[in-house]
């Protein structure tokens, strides 16, 4: 399938991508510093270890995706090896898709690789191996999928650097969803009101895929949140890659 | 016979600057092209031929206007099947191999297994890519990368290939088998569109052009038609004699040594020089007829734009 | 004829891109609706919050001062607010177990702040029921700013009024009361509560101070009185010793004070700061001043 193979090649670029080995090397740092950052402190060392782990794959792996995202269309745009691409019979959705599909893949391996790193440390300070970590991480997976979805948006009409300035603005709205519904509760009712409410349902809220609080301090997960969550994610994914389609397919390539 | 290519009144703006100030760049692009030619499609560089081509393979979207490929409107994929193209300046992902890149496409375009090797095979060796095959692209120099374009726009077998300004770049005996693999494509039933500004390749295997000069085609037609077979003048270069013999024969261009080149207009006069040359012993080393060039045309009709 | 089919040629690819243009828009409005709906039923599960959780593994003030790099006392201030919003979140019944820590890392970060010291120690003594830690927290306050009276000011207030123990008040009053710039009222708290510690001696003299140095007719009253309860006080303490002792060498009590005089346990019968006589319960034994001493 055509969308396979573009998915498959653009595995093999991104793989090459500088970027992923520097924020490798981060993250492998910010985990052995996390063992150490326990030693310093008051409260419980795993809870430490575990918290600014997940914290460090879920922060390192959005810059990835979004650092990754943004830069890859540009590139084959301002190379113009899009145009040899594009002049074949296929849908410019296919191509797309394609480029998706190739990052979401890139950044499985990546978050599979952090994983690794950072269970391999858990389990030599606890000689356990707690499998809510797993499930944290796959969630923190889903927020990931989202974010590539969103660079690969911006990245179809701005340039990389706005792109990435809009793909961290995103980020930063998602994560701030629940100070909306704060505001809303003390604005009065009226037109005002409904606007705000209007905008803290459409505007995303990457909280529903966060557990690592549940996780670090043992609380019970919801089970009907995982299911909803899940929906969640792979509906406004699915938005957003409609509206990168509906930008793309028009574009203009001088 | 069906129009292999059609265009009908293209127009293309572009909106340029902070505030957009709309620029036309094609100006109502209308000629189409028959099964089996070579047509070709020359203009000064900035006339719009990389912009009428970019539309044809819909990375562009015109304004208004017609465009079809085979009958097929071009605006839908299905009519870039039989399609083969080679931009400019052609880059591609720089890490794969001259084979991987091969490969990628082909992927593309549907070819499996035996055949998908076979062709690939087979075309590396027609651009003369073999023993580079396994060397990554990013190694390749631009006449290479050229021919490597050349491999993959041929890929799949495409009765139309569309090649903007393919030979820029090469060196004599690059362009030399370029134009012979051109020319073979067209023995081959395929139907060529060059696109270039050097007249000399576009005269020497065209069988129809148009002229594009400022977004618009200022004429088209065969080649044959274009240009006629009269003679300009003759150009006569004679040896053992000196300059004066022929001041009133002739124009001469330059001597150098004992060597006199002439540049005669009228037929008589080309036939005394000769037996001027005879009696007085002398000898005529060289006796070439000028006759109109594209250059020519294309020079005049740009002046009077 | 030609020009039909010309036409139907042209249509068919417009129509088929806007054909996938509508396809495109409906889908993305059915997933809008659908992401909306299931943000609302996100929003019925309730999820525990624990808030700001990870800040309570901050590493202690010293070594967080070294990773801020150089914005320490904006850490602090961010902190310190945070702080405020997760005390006041009552919900949280275990909020207070790191209570010194995170005060002592807003201190550390930033010395010179003086809101988190007192804020501090009124959420230690009023929400925590900690007073020692409340104390902790003011004396790490003046010693990095010896210059705030308010510090132990406050911490005698505390000793004074949630803990009684006036020798700790003293203590504190006596230190605010050399920080110059100490308000008035340092001194005369610092008296009573010498007074209270019965330490006289020094009562006396504080309120002598007191009442020459002052300025206000009220002040000057205040202080009389304040003498007066005092002499009131070690006079009433006196004549009660000498009439127990008096009860154990004759058995009985005197009939009056003059009797004490009599007897050689006292030398003279001591008036009052107004020159009044003590009244003298010969029932009882009971020595009381003719007047209250803030009544006078």
């Amino acid at each position: 399938m055509k969308i396979t193979t573009i998915a498959l090649n653009t595995f093999k670029e991104a793989k090459r991508d500088r970027v992923l080995y520097l924020l490798f090397f981060f993250v492998a740092v910010c985990l052995i510093f996390s063992r150490f950052l326990a030693l310093l402190t008051v409260g419980d060392r795993v809870k430490i270890i575990k918290d600014v782990g997940l914290a460090s794959i879920s922060l390192f792996g959005m810059l990835m995706a979004i650092l990754m995202g943004t830069g890859l269309v540009y590139k084959e745009i301002d190379k113009k090896t899009i145009f040899t691409l594009l002049a074949k019979p296929i849908h410019r959705v296919e191509f797309l898709l394609g480029k998706y599909l190739g990052l979401v893949l890139t950044i499985f391996i990546m978050t599979v690789l952090m994983t690794a790193v950072f269970l391999l440390i858990l389990f030599l300070h606890t000689f356990t191996i707690d499998w809510k970590i797993l499930l944290a991480i796959l969630y923190i997976f889903f927020e990931l999928c989202l974010m590539t979805a969103v660079a690969l948006l911006f990245s179809t009409f701005s340039s990389p650097i706005l792109a990435t300035l809009f793909s961290l603005a995103f980020y930063l709205i998602g994560h701030l969803s629940w100070s909306l519904e704060m505001l809303i509760k003390k604005v009065k009712a009226g037109a005002g009101r409904v606007v705000l409410q209007a905008l803290y349902i459409v505007l995303p809220d990457l909280e529903n895929f966060n557990f690592k609080t549940e996780v670090v301090h043992n609380l019970p997960i919801p089970t009907s949140l995982l299911g909803i969550s899940f929906l969640y994610g792979v509906v406004y994914t699915a938005f957003l890659l409609l509206l990168a389609m509906l930008v793309f397919r028009r574009r203009d390539f001088i | 016979m069906g129009k292999v290519l059609e265009l009908e009144k293209v127009y293309k703006s572009y909106k340029l600057g902070f505030i957009p100030k709309k620029k036309l760049v094609l100006k109502g692009i209308s000629f189409s092209i028959n099964e089996g030619e070579i047509f070709g499609y020359l203009g000064p560089n900035g006339a719009g031929k990389t912009t009428t081509i970019k539309c044809i393979l819909n990375l562009i979207f015109p304004d208004s206007g017609k465009i079809t490929i085979f009958g097929e409107d071009s605006l839908k994929p299905r009519a870039r099947e039989k399609v083969g193209f080679l931009p400019e300046n052609p880059y591609f992902y720089d890490y794969l191999t001259g084979r991987e890149f091969l490969a990628f496409y082909a992927d593309l375009l549907g070819l499996h297994g035996k055949a998908k090797e076979d062709k690939i095979g087979y075309f590396l060796k027609l651009v003369g890519m073999e023993r580079a095959a396994d060397l990554q692209l990013r190694k390749y120099s631009r006449g290479m990368l050229q021919r490597i374009g050349l491999a993959q726009a041929l890929l799949n077998d495409p009765a139309l290939v569309i090649l903007d300004e393919p030979m820029g770049g090469l060196d004599p005996i690059g362009r030399k088998e370029f134009r012979d693999i051109i020319v073979n494509l067209k023995k081959e039933g395929k139907t060529v569109f060059l696109s270039s500004h050097i007249l000399q390749d576009i005269e020497m295997i065209c069988d129809r052009v148009a002229i594009i000069l400022a977004g618009e085609i200022i004429n088209q037609g065969y080649l044959g038609d274009l240009i006629s077979e009269k003679v300009l003048y003759t150009e006569i270069i004679v040896a053992g004699l000196p300059p004066s013999e022929f001041s009133r024969l002739g124009e001469s261009v330059t001597s150098s040594g004992d060597r006199v080149l002439l540049r005669v207009y009228e037929q008589e006069k080309v036939d005394q020089v000769i037996s001027l040359v005879l009696q007085k012993k002398g000898k005529i080393v060289s006796l070439i007829p000028r006759t109109e060039t594209l250059e020519d045309i294309f020079v005049s009709m740009v002046r009077n734009q | 004829m030609e020009a039909k089919i010309e036409a139907t040629v042209k249509n068919n690819g417009e129509k088929f891109l806007s054909h996938q243009r509508n396809l495109l828009v409906v889908f993305l409005i059915i997933s809008l609706l659908l992401f909306s709906f299931l943000k609302i039923q996100t929003d019925k599960v309730v999820r525990k919050k624990v808030p700001g959780s990870s800040i309570i593994y901050l590493p202690s003030g010293k070594h967080l001062k070294y990773m801020t790099f150089g914005y320490s006392s904006l850490i602090a201030d961010l902190i310190y607010l945070w702080a405020i919003q997760y005390y006041g979140t009552y919900e949280i019944a275990d909020r207070f177990n790191y209570l010194e820590h995170i005060f002592s890392i807003i201190a550390e970060l930033d010395p010179k702040y003086v809101d988190p010291y007192e804020v501090g120690a009124l959420i230690a003594v009023y929400e925590a029921h900690d007073p020692e830690l409340a104390f902790k927290i003011l004396d790490m306050g003046l010693e990095k700013n010896p210059d705030m009276w308010i510090f132990p000011f406050q911490a005698g207030h505390i000793a004074q009024m949630n803990l009684k123990d006036f020798d700790l008040a003293r203590e504190y009053y006596r230190k605010a009361m050399e920080i110059p710039g100490a308000p008035p009222i340092t001194k005369r708290l610092f008296a009573h509560a010498a007074f209270k510690t019965t330490d006289y001696q020094t009562s006396w003299e504080t309120w002598k101070e007191v009442y020459e140095t002052a300025e206000e007719d009220w002040v000057k009253e205040i202080a009389l009185n304040h003498l007066y309860r005092i002499k009131a006080a070690v006079d009433t303490e006196a004549l009660t010793e000498a009439v127990k002792k008096f009860q154990e060498r004759f058995g009985r009590l005197p009939a009056d004070l003059n009797q004490l005089v009599r007897a050689g346990l006292i030398r003279e019968v001591p008036t009052d700061l107004d020159g009044q006589e003590y009244l003298y319960d010969p029932q009882t034994g009971e020595v009381t001043p003719q007047r209250v001493w803030w009544k006078r």
